[in-house]
């Protein structure tokens, strides 16, 4: 369940059997739904009675639709699990706002998982959850997507490829970075892919350094086309300032490049020490580290580097720990409303008392909602097959044709 | 008349009835509404009236305030259109296409005829709103960009719709076989 895109809005039916919400709920801000609190409930209740759920997992804590599609189940008596994607720090004003959130959240949440141990460490001293609750269920790498190129690349020109959302975020060191690699090793070339607010400032460094015949932008790179930019490169340059876990590295070794990153967050816990250079947050170490990292390349065996990603990551690994994870949640004992508002008091002095009056008001429109809309009025969805029922009718009609 | 009844299901507020009717198929779903509710209706209305009416009748003449509750007064009653719905149904016919009736407790009609050649396929679909999420059965049409809704004024359930749906397919199929049977002596070169 999500908010709608654009003019996806509906019900719409992806492969494998999944089934998408987009609920008409128009975002306000960097996709995110108005934190409406309580209006949202009846929606988020005629969808689980419907689909006769059993377990609500949510994703993201930036999400103000996760966190009101976690409260609303809770009160209804649904187990809850909620994944934590990002780190944040706990120093600004925007950052201790949403963890007050976080809390609320997971005051009462089932389990918790999330991507590397250091994104545990993070979200349990955030939310004060305890650690018992959290999983650690690491992200994966589509492999069968990400392969090497067939053809070895030649060693005579060195390609260095970047390929990020250019925000702050995302890395600023790059400005330095780049003038400073292509000044010292001739033979090196950069691919930079990818869009945000700090294009133009690398646009400008090129211009102020005149590397155009060397530093070559893409732009946006569609998902689907990430694959082929990668191929065409030897080493992946990640100058993220901060990372929970971090796909792309994984996206690049599947595709047998060499990568050097910024040792934050969670990227030392993702490849393993002879598939990536690792350096701190200043360009200084990351041109050293990419010093080294050319001077790795010889060793480096592309279609060797694929086939150890694929046994080292795989989604099927990442299905079954989720599994073990709903199974937990499912085990966790039935409570009702008064037995939960006492863990919404630990949350703060005074956040404590208004988590709890926020969980009341929540029941009491829930009871509300179940006299206006008794559970037996809704209809649960009927297992259809809607693409297998389709095929049917049409092949019958084309037998008859053919006769 | 020639009557045959074919089914009756009953479920919540709503009653499902098929039969045919001198080689017409109807399937007919049938609102439940207390006689009381429909009474009530009526006597908000007459209220209503009441309130829009009263500035205008009475000895001060129009102010402000009543110029707002006679605005107030239209508002609301555009946006309830409150008519209470008895029956919707859909009548087959066959060769010449579905008619679509809402029968009101006022004993009005509203009738809609969709010719057979207009109909590209019925679909059931789950339409989903901020509040809530229902099934409707729809009808793609030719040349048109909006689905048309088969059952306009009430929302029965999905077990309900799918006859109904099943038996339109039914109809356009046979309709279809029918007149490639009959344009194939047509073209005899065609290997």
């Amino acid at each position: 369940m999500t908010h709608a895109y654009g003019k996806r809005s509906g019900v719409r039916y992806v492969t494998g059997g999944l089934k998408v919400y987009y609920v008409p709920w128009k975002p306000f801000l960097m996709q995110n739904t108005l934190p409406t609190l309580f209006l949202t409930f009846p929606i988020v209740r005629a969808i689980l009675i419907r689909e006769k759920i059993s377990v609500v997992h949510g994703h993201q804590a930036f999400s103000t639709l996760c966190h009101e599609a976690l409260m609303h189940p809770r009160t209804m008596g649904y187990k809850v699990v909620f994944t934590d994607h990002s780190l944040y720090g706990f120093a600004d004003a925007g950052s201790i706002l949403m963890n007050k959130v976080l809390q609320f959240t997971l005051a009462d949440i089932d389990q918790a998982i999330c991507v590397s141990h250091t994104s545990k460490e993070n979200t349990v001293l955030r939310s004060g959850i305890s650690p018992q609750k959290v999983f650690m269920v690491p992200n994966a790498v589509d492999t069968a997507m990400f392969t090497p190129s067939p053809e070895r690349l030649c060693c005579d020109e060195i390609v260095i490829v970047v390929i990020s959302r250019l925000v702050y975020r995302k890395g600023a060191d790059l400005v330095e970075v780049i003038p400073e690699v292509c000044h010292l090793f001739p033979k090196v070339r950069f691919i930079v892919g990818g869009d945000g607010p700090k294009r133009v400032r690398l646009e400008e460094m090129r211009e102020k350094f005149s590397l155009q015949d060397r530093v070559e932008m893409l732009g946006a790179v569609p998902h689907a086309q990430v694959r082929s930019v990668l191929i065409s490169g030897h080493i992946f340059l990640n100058s993220s300032l901060t990372e929970a876990f971090c796909i792309a590295i994984l996206e690049a070794a599947s595709c047998g490049l060499l990568t050097v990153s910024t040792r934050v967050g969670g990227v030392p816990e993702v490849l393993p020490d002879d598939m990536i250079v690792l350096a701190q947050p200043a360009p200084e170490d990351m041109v050293q580290a990419v010093k080294k990292a050319i001077d790795m390349l010889p060793g480096i065996d592309p279609q060797l580097m694929h086939l150890r990603m694929k046994k080292l990551y795989s989604w099927d690994d990442v299905a079954k720990r989720t599994e073990i994870v709903y199974d937990r949640a499912m085990q966790s004992p039935k409570t009702d409303l008064l037995e939960r508002l006492p863990r919404y008091l630990t949350c703060g002095a005074w956040a404590g008392k208004l988590f709890c009056l926020v969980m009341i008001m929540n029941y009491l429109l829930w009871c509300l909602l179940e006299y206006l809309q008794p559970t037996e009025g809704i209809e649960e969805v009927p297992d259809i097959g809607p693409i297998h029922a389709h095929f049917e009718s049409v092949d019958d009609l084309c037998e008859t044709q053919g006769k | 008349m020639e009557q045959e009844r074919k089914g009756v299901v009953s479920s919540g507020m709503y009653t499902y009835n098929h039969h045919s009717d001198s080689g017409f198929d109807i399937h007919e779903i049938f609102v439940k509404t207390s006689r009381s509710r429909v009474l009530l209706s009526y006597i908000g209305v007459v209220f209503l009236l009441a309130n829009v009416c009263q500035p205008l009748l009475s000895k001060e003449g129009l102010s402000s305030s009543s110029v707002w509750s006679i605005t107030f007064g239209i508002l609301v009653a555009k946006c309830l259109q409150y008519k209470p719905v008895k029956k919707e149904s859909v009548v087959i016919m066959p060769t010449f296409g579905v008619q679509l009736e809402i029968h009101f407790w006022s004993g009005k009609v509203h009738r809609r005829f969709v010719p057979i050649g207009k109909i590209l396929k019925p679909l059931l679909n789950e339409c989903v709103t901020p509040v809530t999420c229902y099934w409707s059965l729809a009808l793609l049409l030719r040349d048109e960009e909006e689905l048309m809704l088969v059952f306009q004024k009430s929302h029965p359930p999905v077990k309900m719709l799918v006859p109904v749906w099943k038996a339109l397919c039914k109809f356009l199929n046979s309709e279809y076989l029918a007149n490639s049977s009959v344009s194939k002596p047509e073209c005899p070169e065609h290997d």
